[in-house]
């Protein structure tokens, strides 16, 4: 587990004693944001996807809804 | 007692870490790899004052409102304030940098098209921040 935790920083910081490289930051920048956004929208989807799908599965209305413990016995 | 199976919420709970340490480290990696500026960068002192741009090359050459550079050359600018906060900009090629009185902030880039392109503050700084204009000309070595 520590090697692939130290592995990449012990890299990252390695960047420091080369020169740079020549880069076109507009296409690094905007290739993160579109990273970004699609990862942004993954976890937007499926966090709302299962609120949504809570929501409708487990509403009282639901024919395969079961009464809880409490409800059966009538007192809560 | 709770005796139902719970993997699913621990799925659902390791996939969303999962990606929010991926962001977290690309992000990262990305400024790295931006911030790391090539050895053969030249470079420019940029100095932001109301309301104009200063620019002096590594030669002594100086340039106000406007800077001339090479294609495909690497630069690094230095940028500072005279008075108050000031923010460098060439909108083309995604450079911004706040100018900070008592402070270098530094950015580099290469220019991989030739041209001309606008310089602005993108920080408020006073009645005339709006005309706090410089233009870059990027010149072609081989023309």
């Amino acid at each position: 587990m520590l090697i692939f935790v130290i592995s990449p920083i012990n890299f990252s910081f390695a960047l420091d004693d080369d020169p740079g490289k020549y880069l076109n930051r507009k296409a690094e920048i905007w290739n993160l944001f579109y990273r970004m956004m699609t990862v942004a929208f993954v976890i937007g989807s499926v966090v709302s996807g299962t609120l949504i799908w809570l929501v409708w599965r487990f509403r009282e209305s639901n024919h395969k809804a079961k009464k809880t413990r409490y409800e059966e016995q009538g007192k809560w | 007692m709770n005796t139902h199976s719970n993997w699913p919420e621990w799925i659902y709970v390791g996939v969303v870490v999962a990606l929010l340490i991926y962001v977290g480290a690309e992000a990262w990696n990305i400024e790295r790899i931006i911030e790391h500026i090539p050895s053969d960068a030249e470079i420019i002192q940029v100095t932001g004052q109301q309301w104009f741009w200063t620019f002096e090359h590594e030669d002594g050459t100086k340039e106000i409102g406007e800077l001339h550079l090479k294609k495909d050359h690497a630069y690094k600018f230095e940028v500072v304030s005279k008075d108050v906060i000031h923010s460098f900009n060439i909108h083309d090629y995604v450079v911004l940098v706040d100018a900070v009185p008592g402070r270098v902030n530094t950015v580099w880039f290469s220019p991989d098209e030739s041209g001309e392109f606008d310089i602005q503050c993108r920080e408020y700084c006073g009645l005339i921040h709006y005309n706090m204009r410089a233009k870059l000309y990027v010149d072609d070595d081989k023309s």
